[in-house]
């Protein structure tokens, strides 16, 4: 729908109050507020510095590198020059809402600048939700500050931090730009006929009390952990307390750099990519073929061997696969040497088992995906394929002309899962399979597998697994990002998200 | 209407030659695994193992049933982790499935999202295990080995994607005009529908909980919380590792468990869930549908 239309469609919205002068206030408090982040604005200052560097015990070395006041993002640098762990995890999240707080600002103004361009059916609402948010966090950000101040006090007994002018000008002002932009979007609602959250839940409580579990598991099970991304900058160890060891910077990430990264990177993707295209096209090959049997039993039957594998588990695996390419008494060698042939070493011989980790991969995989892709072709109407017949159409031409391309958006889906995984690796795969046999490490390490050997062996490089882990996790998120960017762009009834 | 042409025997001829070929490869492991567990012990070790039984004996059975407290701990285990965490996760798994899948819901794509953005991004596995082990305080009890597991977000997406395909969106319209909340409509029209859906969610639930190991190494303290695959796991590995150790000093091997025992432990862990596989299959192709984030 074009622009004029939705106006047309919504006669309200297209009075939208784009020039009232609480627009203009909040849209000056959100760029004030941008400007109060840059790095130049010292928020956080150190008094009596002598007896405070006394306190924490530094050295002159170390107190040469200090200032005597820091702005949110080089306080991190304190903490690490001045080795005062302690206040390292806060000073990071007020990092990372001041990110929040400057990426909220920024896209808010920027749809200021273009409000009589970019109204849509909601008018301006979706300005208004931007613009609380970048308030929300800036006012989160004076808040946090202060807080930090007051702890660190408290920790070294003495009043050697102070928060600045402009933690207290940031907390006013972004309390006067909340209440405008909350006038503003309170008539903006009833213009154009949208509903706030609060009424939302009004009206929807019930579906809200259903969704109170699960927004509590994911809370505990993966967005608290989140936080712990902070230990990849630290030196990590258990004597200081989780919170309290060294705060290193990007040391670990160097160390990274340095060592594995490139080849675990290798690793993983390749493994990923060769299980995700002979994976797919061996479910659809085969799904094709189950599909057009015609005998009942023979189909479930066949279908039921086929999804077997799925159920056994990585330890039954292990065993296995032990008992197939063991050098003894192993299947393959004991028929090797049947009919006169040397036995192979498998479990010394790194260049067999990306062969085998695939082999087996797809051994377990395959019925599974066969069955996705199965259940989209009895979707599929059969009028097409009796339309086929009439026009003369072979079994081929019926596939190669009706069945893939309707498995094409199945496909596209599950490719784009895939691909969201792509940095994962199968560890328990991996980690049955080969476990600590180190001589196979060159082929068959991956991010998954390494971090949990490094922090189950040595649990010094905690930090250092941390850090494996956020560089994985980026790195996937990065390409599932985009990869959905590209497929929306082309064609948005495909993209995942 | 079948079109009787050369290409099409053809096909027939082919069809059935790759299938069968796939079908045996996927049961071939399952024989081995389990005329192996049949076969004595010292005919494996001379004659290594085989397809098919030689000497049929139930020996290692008797062998592991002989002290059976170990095993039926960690089968008594396996199966209060499977019951709990099954139940627990397809009861929210649905009720969440619901939510996003209420075209009147307003935030329905941003909490799919939400709970998609944990497979794409997250801490990683310290974070995770400090969460439990550090912060909650969870390490040596049985919570935190069936509570991590009880969310899979694609088996939530599939369950939205199910919802949405077997519940028209009209009948749920002409419900709340007879006055039904959403309590009711849940209840009585919408979950019993979702047969095939919560078959297939469940079973794939509960293959997850039957074959954890990794949280039992995780999380456990003593072996008495083990799961049963970590049990299996410890054996395994424990034999191997003493083995190597037999093989500097002069240790005497036979008390280890053998080949053989290995086996029919693992028959015996698998057994339970293989079971299940056929009650549910008749629902999975309808119950198996994939559908994009955002709905």
């Amino acid at each position: 729908m074009s622009v004029a239309a939705i106006r047309q469609s919504n006669p309200a919205c297209r009075q939208s109050v784009t020039r009232h002068r609480n627009i203009y206030i909040a849209a000056a408090a959100s760029a004030l507020l941008l400007l109060m982040l840059l790095p130049v604005i010292h928020w956080i200052f150190l008094d009596q510095t002598e007896a405070l560097f006394e306190v924490m015990k530094l050295k002159a070395s170390a107190i040469k590198k200090l200032d005597s006041s820091y702005s949110i993002f080089t306080f991190l640098a304190f903490v690490q020059d001045s080795k005062q762990g302690v206040l390292g995890l806060w000073s990071f999240i007020l990092l990372l809402i001041a990110a929040a707080a400057a990426v909220f600002h920024i896209r808010s103004l920027v749809l200021f600048l273009l409000r009589n361009r970019t109204a849509s059916k909601k008018g301006l609402l979706s300005m208004y939700s931007r613009l609380q948010s970048g308030m929300i966090f800036s006012l989160l950000l004076s808040a946090g500050t202060m807080g930090l101040v007051l702890f660190a006090n408290s920790q070294y007994g003495m009043a050697g931090f102070r928060a600045g002018v402009p933690v207290y000008a940031s907390a006013v002002i972004s309390v006067i730009g909340y209440l405008a932009s909350k006038r503003m979007e309170r008539e903006e609602r009833i213009l154009c006929r949208e509903h706030g959250f609060i009424e939302e839940v009004r009206r929807n409580w019930i579906l809200f009390l259903f969704l109170v579990p699960c927004f509590v598991f994911f809370l505990i099970n993966n967005y608290l952990p989140m936080a712990g991304v902070y230990f990849a900058f630290t030196q990590f160890n258990f004597r200081d307390s989780l919170f309290a060891s060294p705060f290193v910077g990007f040391k670990n990430f160097e160390f990274l750099l340095h060592s594995e990264i490139v080849h675990l990177t290798a690793n993983t993707i390749l493994y990923n990519l060769v299980f995700i295209v002979v994976g797919n096209i061996l479910q659809i090959i085969f799904a094709i073929l189950i599909s057009q049997v015609a005998n009942k039993h023979l189909k479930k039957t066949s279908q039921t061997m086929i999804f077997m594998p799925y159920f056994v588990s990585y330890v039954i695996l292990r065993v296995l696969v032990f008992n197939m390419f063991e050098y003894d008494v192993g299947l393959i060698n004991n028929f090797m040497t049947s009919i006169g042939r040397t036995k192979i070493d498998f479990y010394n011989t790194p260049s067999y088992w990306p062969w085998i980790i695939t082999l087996f991969y797809l051994w377990k995989n395959i019925g599974y995906g066969m069955v996705v892709y199965l259940a989209t072709i009895t979707g599929i109407s059969s009028e097409y394929y009796e339309a086929a017949q009439i026009d003369g159409a072979n079994i081929y031409q019926q596939i190669r002309y009706i069945t893939v391309p309707l498995l094409k958006p199945t496909f596209i889906i599950l490719l784009l899962y895939a691909l969201g995984g792509i940095m994962k690796g199968q560890f328990e795969l991996f980690y049955q399979l080969v476990g600590n046999n180190g001589t196979l490490f060159s082929t068959t390490d991956i991010f998954d597998t390494y971090v949990y050997r490094i922090t189950t062996t040595q649990p010094l490089s905690m930090g250092l697994g941390t850090a494996a882990g956020l560089f994985q996790s980026l790195f996937g998120f990065i390409v599932i990002i985009l990869t959905n960017f590209f497929i929306k762009r082309k064609n948005p009834e495909y993209a995942l998200f | 209407m079948k079109i009787r042409d050369r290409s099409g025997r053809g096909f027939n001829i082919m069809k059935g030659i790759l299938l069968a070929i796939l079908s045996v490869l996927c049961v071939l492991p399952f024989i081995v695994i389990v005329s192996g567990s049949f076969t004595s012990n010292q005919e494996i070790i001379r004659n290594g193992f085989s397809l098919l039984p030689r000497g049929f004996t139930t020996e290692a059975y008797n062998t592991i049933f002989e002290t059976p407290e170990d095993i039926l701990q960690a089968y008594k285990m396996n199966f209060y982790y499977t019951a709990i965490g099954t139940a627990l996760g397809l009861i929210i798994i649905t009720l969440t499935a619901y939510v996003i899948s209420r075209k009147e819901f307003k935030y329905r794509n941003k909490v799919s999202f939400l709970i998609y953005f944990t497979t794409i991004f997250g801490g990683g596995m310290i974070p995770w295990y400090l969460m439990y082990a550090n912060v909650l305080n969870l390490r040596g009890t049985t919570l935190a080995i069936w509570f991590p597991a009880l969310i899979t977000p694609f088996l939530v997406i599939l369950m939205r994607t199910f919802i949405v395909g077997a519940v028209p969106d009209a009948v749920v319209e002409s419900a709340k005009i007879d006055g039904a909340g959403h309590w009711r409509i849940f209840w009585q029209i919408v979950l019993p529908v979702l047969g095939p859906g919560l078959a297939t969610v469940g079973l794939f639930q509960a293959l997850g909980y039957w074959n954890d190991w990794y949280r039992s190494s995780m999380f456990s303290t003593s072996s008495k919380t083990w799961s049963l695959q970590f049990y299996l796991y410890d054996l395994v590995n424990s034999t191997q590792a003493m083995r190597q150790m037999a093989q500097y000093a002069n240790v005497n091997t036979a008390d280890l468990p053998t080949q053989s025992v290995k086996l029919a432990m693992s028959v015996v862990a698998t057994g339970p869930i293989l079971i299940l596989y056929p009650f549910v299959q008749r629902y999975f192709v309808s119950g198996i549908t994939v559908g994009a984030v955002k709905g």
